[in-house]
């Protein structure tokens, strides 16, 4: 399996060039298109436009970089065509600029913080920026082998051929040095510590040692070679990474949106995308993003805007969370409704969203609902009204 | 740069806007000094403060300092209270502000505060608004007004800056270094007039800005029209070349527009008759202005109070590296990576050299990336989150970015030069000093032994100290005697203080000047205040102790009328208990004092009012456990003192408690306390409680895993109950076999508290009778059995052999 895995990762960061546009079709016909697809065009005008000094191999100059994370006011003008660059990061615009200057220094680029923040995703954008491709990724499980990570051998090319760089198969980590382009290295503190471990040289010295190949068995990183992890703090208890691990990394933590305006703006962007991709032809309901993104963030933070004091429920209330309840709801009422969202499906996709840990989650939710919406209700009444009436769902 | 030529009356204005506390604004206002050569220069500040201008010039003095303003409004022009006002105006050595009157001194000419008097500040000020703000510390810089408003939040979103400070250093702060200065307060200019285009105009108006600002603009016309403050003509020969007074008026950046309106056109001629007939509204004589040395701490405006701008010890040390404009917030930057490092390094241990080129690194690539030319100081905490914090940033690894901001907030603290002022209440203190021959001056801690008992020299003493102790001087701390707050060592006879000098003791003293001219009147005032102020009857009486203690008998009446009340008026239970306490103390003590006041009373009152609540304590919190039994027992032992004539509360004490032992919801620990009471007084025999007892450890599981709790209870109260007859101890011993061991971990922290009312050796007593209980001697308990290696081996070799001959009969 490993040998599978680290061939799939590979050719896909890598593909040829006559396989480039085969590929480019059958990405776009995906569900989720890597970022460099789904970017491509913007990608190519910033690439393209782009006058800052780039270090060593990368696809466009570090303030070029920002620019497509965080966006930019004015449009930029490639061949006659007028790209708006919008913001895709929301919430911390000095983290992203730390994490563009970490990656294009000497030390690996770690983002910590509860599930749901968006790590994968700015991960994702960081590689597609740099080196042009986000799929030269390392998934960390329990299972995570050193060998998913490093090279594994065609076995049947060893037996007929013996060790040389034929039979070697390469995983994301060689292939990012051999390239000079980024691995993403996703959820590693679920690889269990001794495998976490093996990066720690390859990560001081830049250089990783095939014992195999005798003296031609050195690969030394090209220039542009760095490593973005992932790690949820939730998981922290399950293999906690060594010192020596963390002193090679700058550690970055990717708090929750501390904004109910920007969750809301992070909702219908999220949810607007994946309806794109879907092909929905649907308009997206602000008012209910704006029901969700306080719900979302009221649990989150036990403090209602009123001020109510609120038991904080268990489960993960990322974001990413309230992006999923909305698209769920989206999509029940375009197949199964008249189109419009419907507040009843909406508390009912929360249910299962928030039901997750432990029966006393919902319980809380219910005490959210008489508390702090029915005050809501009574207030602002329209929608807010509609939302308390559908707590006879909460069960 | 706005500039006003009034060619009627020779004179050309210059208006400068600035921002407290910015080393680019001192920089830039040095070159306009040098290059437009001013005759005069004005700057805001209220003007009764201009006495004090060749203070803050003299060589002596050194930043940060401030002028520290207060009112005493004894007319009642602000409100019916008469309260007492004060107000802070802090400089650092780069203040702009201190370097333009700086400059002015240098180069010979005349300078001064142009700004109303504080007193009609205040009189200006709507109530809460502005330097009425019920702050701890009011501030007398307004730079709020310059951040504050929609238009610098949607800016800062626009251009992707964090806050205001952040975008103040990016584009003001790191320009100023490079621009020339027409160009910098033209730009500075306009971002304040869009400040203040988005002001409401009644918000001006309620802080008073507009009537300050009409003041100004008077005095500078004032000046303008040839008249100094004091109606002296001074223009005769002092201009330029040209024949022209020139005017340099420099003011906060918000309130610049406003004065280029007063001053020009039309406006000219009400500015100028206006100035005509300036006076001040509140009388000059309850208004008083010293300097006091301040700290950069206080100053920083992190932290709450100030304004201004942040980090006063970053700041301070690019000020320092001016001469190399091109090069300071580098050498800055790199200078606090080191010494936060070295720093981090002590506490934490892990931090590297690399990790500080990282850091490096990592700073002035931000630098490149958000199109500074320089890192400043919000590359310099980036580089520090990225770099030093290993891990998850939270309260656990911030330790960093704390060590950080401590360094960039400073703790340098100003000094005054000999000529400086001090107000009557610092004379009053070195005089006091003298007389008691205490070293006023003396910076190395001293220690003094006052037997306060048996001298009148020595108590009066210990009451200057105490009283300078609740004014917060940090000048003198009490080591040991007794302590009526915490009511203990109350068998002290002495006291035993340290004292020592430091800047901080006329800072302090200056602060509270406003209070009084001597240390007693200014402790008797606050006293005063204080009483003013909510309080529960716990906090009545301990600042009726402290009043006690200062001597201050002209208040002691009030504060004992004010326990009084709240005794009667208080409905907590706990709070009253620690009046009680005090009380007591203060009874016990009062023929040591020799002291007139009549606690009697007063813990009658307290007596019959925790008896009255009583009945309604059964069902208290754990948490509340400990200070419920100590209120019970306190009572036990008033309510049976002799000569306290308490029979009468004796009385409705027990009742109180047999009512208390009826509901049977009371907690287990409150009920074991209240049996041990109950047994102690003789109203309730052994087996009656050993009863209580066995109903718990009979009851339902839930209720028999309370019974360790009860027995902390119990034991608080009587704990010689465990050695008479010996049914206590089998119960406990029952108990135990009774739970299972994860349950007896839970219990472990109550039954180690019920333990610790023992001695030593009743402890060792106890597990004495315990082993006697299981047929063993004290001496065998004593002993840890050990199993030898052999005995060992022998029972493996048996298991072995057990193991397989069941192998071999086929059991397995």
């Amino acid at each position: 399996m490993g040998n599978e895995n680290g061939v799939g990762a590979a050719s896909a960061a890598m593909p040829d060039v006559n396989g480039r546009a085969e590929m480019r079709e059958e990405m776009q016909e995906s569900i989720k298109p890597p970022v460099e697809e789904r970017y491509r065009e913007e990608l190519e005008a910033l690439k393209n436009t782009d006058t800052g000094r780039r270090p060593a191999n990368w696809q466009m100059s570090p303030k070029a970089v920002r620019t497509f994370i965080l966006g930019s006011a004015k449009p930029v003008i490639y061949q006659g065509k007028e790209y708006r660059v919008e913001k895709k990061y929301f919430g911390n615009d000095a983290l992203v600029e730390r994490c563009i200057v970490t990656l294009a220094g000497n030390r690996g680029l770690m983002l910590v913080g509860e599930p749901g923040t968006a790590k994968t995703m700015l991960s994702e954008m960081l590689s597609a920026a740099i080196s042009g491709v986000s799929t030269n990724t390392i998934q960390g499980t329990a299972g995570t082998t050193e060998d998913m990570i490093k090279y594994s051998w065609n076995y049947a090319l060893l037996l007929a051929k013996g060790p040389n760089r034929e039979a070697l198969v390469p995983a994301p980590l060689y292939v990012g040095m051999e390239k000079g382009i980024l691995t993403r290295f996703e959820e590693i503190t679920r690889t269990p510590a001794e495998i976490q471990d093996s990066l720690i040289s390859v990560l001081s010295d830049k250089v990783l040692n095939v014992p195999e190949l005798g003296d031609e068995g050195f690969l030394f990183a090209r220039p542009g070679f760095n490593v973005i992890g992932t790690a949820n703090t939730r998981d922290k208890g399950v293999n906690e990474m060594s010192s020596a691990l963390k002193r090679r990394f700058n550690f970055e933590t990717v708090m929750p949106v501390r904004e109910v305006s920007m969750e809301k703006q992070i909702i219908l962007n999220e949810a607007g995308k994946l309806a794109k991709e879907s092909k929905l032809e649907t308009e997206l309901d602000e008012d209910v993003a704006d029901l969700l993104a306080s719900t979302y963030h009221e649990l989150r933070e036990g403090v209602s805007s009123y001020g109510h004091r609120i038991d904080k429920p268990a489960a993960v209330m990322s974001t990413a969370e309230a992006v999923s309840v909305y698209y769920q709801t989206l999509l029940t009422g375009y197949y199964y409704g008249d189109g419009r969202m419907d507040v009843d499906c909406l508390v009912q996709n929360l249910v299962g969203a928030v039901s997750k840990e432990n029966k006393e989650d919902l319980e809380k939710v219910k005490g959210y609902f008489q508390t702090v919406i029915k005050d809501k209700s009574s207030k602002e009444g329209g929608l807010w009204k509609q939302y308390y009436e559908a707590r006879k769902w909460l069960k | 740069m706005e500039t006003i030529l009034r060619s009627e009356e020779m004179a050309e204005i210059m208006l400068l806007p600035v921002r407290h506390h910015s080393p680019a604004c001192s920089l830039q206002i040095r070159k306009v000094m040098e290059e437009w050569k001013p005759c005069a220069v004005l700057v805001e500040g209220p003007d009764n403060a201009n006495a004090l201008l060749p203070v803050m010039t003299d060589e002596g003095t050194k930043g940060p300092f401030a002028i520290y303003y207060s009112y005493y409004d004894k007319t009642g022009k602000i409100t019916q209270d008469k309260g007492h006002y004060k107000c802070y105006y802090p400089f650092l050595e780069y203040s702009p502000e201190l370097t333009a009157v700086r400059a002015a001194a240098e180069r010979g000419i005349p300078a001064a505060f142009i700004d109303l008097p504080y007193g009609d500040i205040l009189a200006a000020s709507s109530e809460g608004k502005g330097l009425r703000k019920d702050g701890e510390k009011n501030n007398y810089n307004d730079d709020y007004l310059l951040s504050r408003n929609a238009y610098i939040r949607r800016l800062c979103e626009k251009t992707g800056l964090r806050n205001f400070d952040e975008f103040w250093e990016k584009y003001f702060e790191l320009k100023g270094l490079y621009e020339e200065s027409g160009a910098w307060f033209s730009h500075l200019g306009v971002y304040c007039r869009l400040a203040r285009e988005n002001t409401p105009e009644e918000a001006l108006a309620e802080e008073g800005c507009l009537e300050r600002e009409a003041h100004m603009a008077a005095r500078i016309a004032q000046w303008a029209a040839g008249h100094g403050p004091d109606g002296k003509a001074f223009h005769g020969g002092n201009g330029t070349e040209e024949g022209l007074y020139r005017i340099l008026v420099v003011t906060g950046g918000f309130h610049t527009a406003g004065l280029a309106e007063r001053l020009s056109g039309e406006n000219w001629e009400h500015t100028l008759k206006e100035a005509g007939k300036l006076s001040g509204r509140v009388p000059e004589k309850d208004q008083s202005v010293y300097m006091m040395p301040y700290t950069m701490e206080a100053a920083d405006s992190l932290n709450g109070y100030a304004s201004g701008m942040p980090f006063t010890g970053f700041y301070q040390k690019i000020w320092e590296g001016m001469e190399e404009p091109e090069r300071t917030y580098g050498k800055a930057v790199l200078d606090f990576l080191v010494s936060s490092g070295k720093e981090v390094r002590k506490k934490e241990g892990y931090l590297s050299t690399y990790d500080e080129i990282c850091a490096w690194q990592m700073a002035e690539g931000l630098a490149g990336l958000r199109g500074k030319p320089q890192p400043g100081a919000y590359e310099l905490w980036d580089a520090v989150l990225a770099s030093y914090v290993k891990g998850e940033y939270n309260i656990a690894t911030d330790t960093p970015l704390r060590i950080l901001r401590k360094q960039m907030t400073g703790r340098g603290m100003g000094k005054l030069c000999r000529e400086a002022d001090v107000p009557p209440i610092i004379r009053d203190f070195e005089l006091q000093c003298k007389g008691f021959g205490l070293k006023a001056h003396s910076a190395m801690e001293t220690e003094v032994t006052l037997s306060i008992f048996s001298g009148k020299k020595h108590r009066n003493m210990s009451m200057f100290l105490h009283r300078m102790v609740y004014l917060e001087t940090s000048f003198a701390r009490r080591i040991k005697g007794p302590d009526l707050q915490r009511k203990k060592d109350k068998n002290l006879l002495r006291e035993v203080w340290k004292y020592k000098w430091s800047a901080q003791v006329p800072a302090a003293l200056i602060d509270v000047s406003v209070h009084g001219a001597t240390v007693e009147e200014a402790a008797d005032s606050l006293v005063r205040e204080r009483l003013r102020k909510d309080m529960g009857a716990g906090e009545a009486a301990v600042l009726l102790t402290k009043v006690f203690e200062m001597g201050l008998s002209g208040q002691q009446e009030a504060v004992y009328g004010r326990v009084q009340e709240m005794i009667l008026q208080d409905g907590d239970f706990y709070s009253i208990a620690d009046a009680l306490k005090s009380l007591m103390m203060m009874e016990e003590l009062s023929p040591l004092y020799s002291s007139e006041l009549k606690t009697r009373e007063l813990l009658h009152a307290a007596v019959r009012k925790l008896i009255m609540l009583l009945p309604s304590m059964g069902g208290i919190k754990d948490e509340n456990l400990g200070s419920c039994m100590d209120a019970l027992k306190l009572l036990y032992q008033v309510t049976g003192r002799e000569h306290m004539d308490m029979g009468q509360e004796k009385e409705a004490y027990y009742d109180a408690l047999c009512r208390m032992l009826r509901d049977t919801g009371i907690h287990a620990g409150l009920y074991g306390c209240i049996h041990g009471i109950l047994y102690g007084s003789g109203r309730e025999t052994a087996e009656a409680v050993e009863a209580a007892c066995r109903g718990y450890l009979t009851g339902t599981r839930e209720q028999m895993l309370q019974t360790a709790v009860f027995f902390r209870g119990l034991f608080y109260t009587a704990k010689d109950l465990i050695f008479i007859g010996g049914q206590i101890l089998g119960m406990l011993d029952g108990f135990f076999g009774q739970v299972e061991e994860g349950e007896f971990m839970e219990l472990l922290p109550q039954l180690r508290m019920a333990f610790t009312y023992f001695t030593p050796s009743e402890t060792d007593r106890i597990a004495g009778m315990a082993a006697g209980l299981h047929g063993s001697k004290r001496e065998d308990i004593m002993r840890l059995g050990e199993v030898m290696p052999d005995w060992y081996g022998y029972g493996r070799e048996l298991d072995e052999y057990a193991s397989a001959a069941m192998h071999k009969a086929g059991k397995v």
